[in-house]
């Protein structure tokens, strides 16, 4: 039996959490701590073991150089992306370039692409699991934000394979919370899901009638997060501790640490206690030697004010995922919060203000998208329900249009977002020159026309087809989206019906060869704090 | 499982190319979006892929794959209003063998027809777009001297336009009467 136990995890930008099926229900699982989420925060130790969780955290300021956190920032973006070019600016951890514009992640001697740390906060999960479970545990749902791309999807997959995984779907944070909610209560509803995270903001718009949980429409944005949140409380001590002492906090990595502790701390007491007291002891030193403490004072107001145009901006996501889903906030019955910013008073105020409604109480933000992973876990796991039929299924969405570029730099739109998913696509290439035995197109996602603004899948090359006049072989290339959104291309020769063999070129992910390896060095690796497997 | 429905999907599957969105559905051609959605509840009960992801059958978990992307293909096309029309008169016509999947061209032509009807209704360039909508928001909610004022702006833009000149007359009618001779 214990191949047949397959895990929920909730891979977030700040904080993971794991989940099984046990007894009908979801359990999230805790560690040897009771803890219940775990940092996503990777540590590699000095003796050559990794830390991960909420221990590894405490390294960010004592073992800055050497410590990884909000890795989910950068997993399937691109080295130019502004995402990274940002992070640089930020993270005490070195990020380097690496092949085909990839991002690496420097440790030392080590270099890591992004996944391959995701895979440590994986195996991490997985050793929780099997602690909690005493069995062993090779399979899993692994949940990404609905608005991720394939580039990051993709990457996300191959973190699982990487930490020895075998991953049985990678299901969008919202659906997986909405089948939390709905799961086993027989209701027929309209339903918002407002998943406000570390560092992406997801919301979805799900009918649910009773065991079938349709996504109608799905809006997101990448780029906005609590860490957001953090930063504009950065910002204000940081202006204000210039302005006092003339030191700029922001130029030292180890001071900016400690500040972004300060502000993630008052965040959260700002929230709870509609107050914080922020002070910080040496956090500096002047030129001459003094030492500085930070001190300050943050009420609700202000904290309101520092962040109000990124809560409204939130809505403008919303506002644009019901106009796909053709509908207006009225329309919706019930309201679910994702994500821990959802605890804060303002989000939650803002929230009942825009749908005019209170949203669901006693669903726990921090842990419902795990709790739905394990459900979706279980029942891709049950084996009587080809004959009796399943408890849910999930009928998803792909977020942003697939398109193919053209002539001019444009991209021309093959599969609309908001199509419901697995689907495919076929559309006629032809030759642009006598004798071609190639045909090149390029895949991207987005919702430009530009083809530069729209995010870059990969280079298709398709030969082994019919040689002839231009215009005269006709190759039908298929696009098909997966259910766990990711797209898959291929290519007929339209006439022989044979099949052209494909080759994807400048992709910045990991080939199989990089995965394996990976996944070997990933096995290798003594995880602090767990008893050696 | 039983063998009548393995027998069920293999038939199905190979007959997906002859038979048009509403048979796929197993709906009728004149089914309302309400019906369209219920059938697509009740399909996704049966042929979902996840249901059927312990079948150790590789080619009957393919078959069910196929069927259900055409599910999802005929959901996409039929409970979208503009794409129902045309594939329905589409399917009813003469060219119906060759109409039974929704195509490039379809798409593009519904797509066209859209932008065309905006651009009847709304004006041709985005600035009388801008200022035409401005001024029936204002007419609406009975601010007819801002709804004249950003009718002549629309007008500046697209001055042959005749339904912004008719707003415009109607705007002037109903703005409150100023008289400006000094008594």
């Amino acid at each position: 039996m214990s191949d047949d136990i397959a895990v929920g995890i909730d891979l977030g930008t700040s904080y993971s959490a794991v989940a099984t099926f046990i007894d009908g229900k979801p359990e999230v699982l805790t560690n040897e701590w009771g803890e219940r989420t775990h940092a996503s925060v990777v540590s590699f130790l000095e003796d050559g073991t990794v830390l991960v969780g909420n221990s590894a955290k405490r390294n960010i300021i004592t073992n800055a150089e050497n410590t990884v956190y909000s890795a989910k920032r950068l997993i399937g973006r691109f080295f130019f992306s502004d995402e990274v070019k940002k992070a640089q600016a930020v993270m005490p951890y070195r990020i380097v370039e690496g092949p085909n514009n990839a991002v690496r992640v420097q440790v030392g001697e080590r270099v890591l692409a992004i996944p391959e740390v995701s895979a440590l906060v994986l195996k991490e999960m997985k050793a929780i699991a099997e602690t909690a479970l005493g069995h062993e545990v090779r399979k899993a749902v692994v949940t990404c934000p609905a608005y991720f791309n394939d580039n990051q999807r993709q990457a996300t997959k191959d973190a699982g394979r990487i930490a020895g995984l075998e991953i049985l779907r990678i299901i969008n944070e919202p659906t997986a919370a909405a089948l939390a909610y709905g799961f086993g209560k027989d209701i027929s509803q309209r339903i918002c899901v407002y998943d406000l995270g570390g560092g992406t903001f997801d919301v979805s718009i799900l009918e649910i009638g009773r065991d079938v949980f349709e996504v109608i429409a799905t809006a997101g944005d990448t780029y906005l997060g609590g860490d957001d949140f953090d930063d504009r409380i950065m910002a204000w001590l940081a202006d204000d501790f210039q302005a006092k002492h003339g030191v700029d906090l922001r130029q030292n990595k180890f001071c900016l640490q400690m500040l972004k502790e300060a502000g993630e701390k008052a965040k959260i007491d700002v929230g709870r206690d509609g107050q914080a007291v922020i002070k910080v002891e040496g956090i500096c030193q002047t030129p001459e030697g003094q030492v500085l403490d930070l001190e300050q004072a943050l009420g609700a107001d202000q904290f309101n004010r520092m962040v109000m145009d990124l809560v409204q901006r939130t809505f403008k996501v919303c506002d644009e995922a019901l106009q796909s889903a053709r509908m207006t906030a009225s329309d919706i019955d019930a309201v679910i919060l994702v994500g821990a910013p959802t605890r804060l008073p303002i989000v939650r105020q803002s929230v009942r203000h825009y749908f005019q409604k209170d949203p669901m109480a006693g669903i726990n933000p921090d842990e419902v998208v795990a709790q739905g992973a394990a459900i979706q876990a279980s029942a891709l796991q049950n084996r009587s329900a080809a004959a009796g039929g399943q408890t849910s299924y999930l009928l998803d969405v792909t977020p942003l249009t697939l398109r193919v570029g053209t002539a001019g730099g444009w991209a021309e739109p093959i599969i609309d977002k908001n199509t419901p998913i697995p689907i495919e696509k076929s559309k006629t290439f032809t030759t642009s020159r006598d004798g071609q035995d190639r045909v090149r197109i390029r895949v991207y996602q987005g919702e430009s026309k530009k083809a530069e603004e729209c995010e870059f899948l990969g280079e298709f090359e398709f030969s082994g087809f019919r040689v002839g006049y231009r215009g005269e072989v006709l190759i039908q290339v298929t696009f098909e989206i997966d259910s766990n959104g990711i797209v898959n291309v291929s290519a007929t020769d339209n006439e022989t019906g044979q099949k052209a063999s494909t080759t994807i070129n400048l992709s910045s992910g990991l080939t199989e060869a990089d995965i394996k390896s990976a996944s070997d060095k990933n096995a290798e690796v003594v995880l602090a704090g767990h008893p050696a497997s | 499982m039983d063998e009548s429905f393995r027998i069920e999907v293999e038939r199905l599957s190979g007959a997906l190319d002859q038979l048009d969105y509403f048979a796929v559905l197993k709906i009728e051609a004149g089914a309302i979006p309400a019906e369209i959605r219920a059938a697509y509840h009740r399909e996704s009960r049966i042929y979902h892929p996840d249901r059927y992801a312990t079948v150790d059958d590789e080619t009957f978990r393919g078959q069910v794959a196929r069927i259900y992307r055409r599910i999802n293909e005929a959901y996409t096309v039929l409970r979208d209003d503009a794409r129902r029309r045309k594939y329905s008169a589409d399917v009813a016509g003469p060219d119906r063998p060759r109409k039974l999947r929704f195509s490039e061209e379809d798409e593009a032509e519904v797509k066209g027809a859209a932008k065309r009807r905006t651009v009847e209704q709304m004006g041709q360039t985005p600035n009388g777009r801008r200022f035409f909508s401005a001024a029936l928001a204002d007419a609406q909610a009975g601010r007819w001297e801002a709804a004249e004022r950003n009718l002549r702006m629309a007008l500046t833009y697209e001055p042959g336009n005749e339904r912004f000149k008719e707003q415009l007359a109607l705007a002037e009618k109903n703005r409150p009467k100023q008289d400006f001779r000094i008594k």
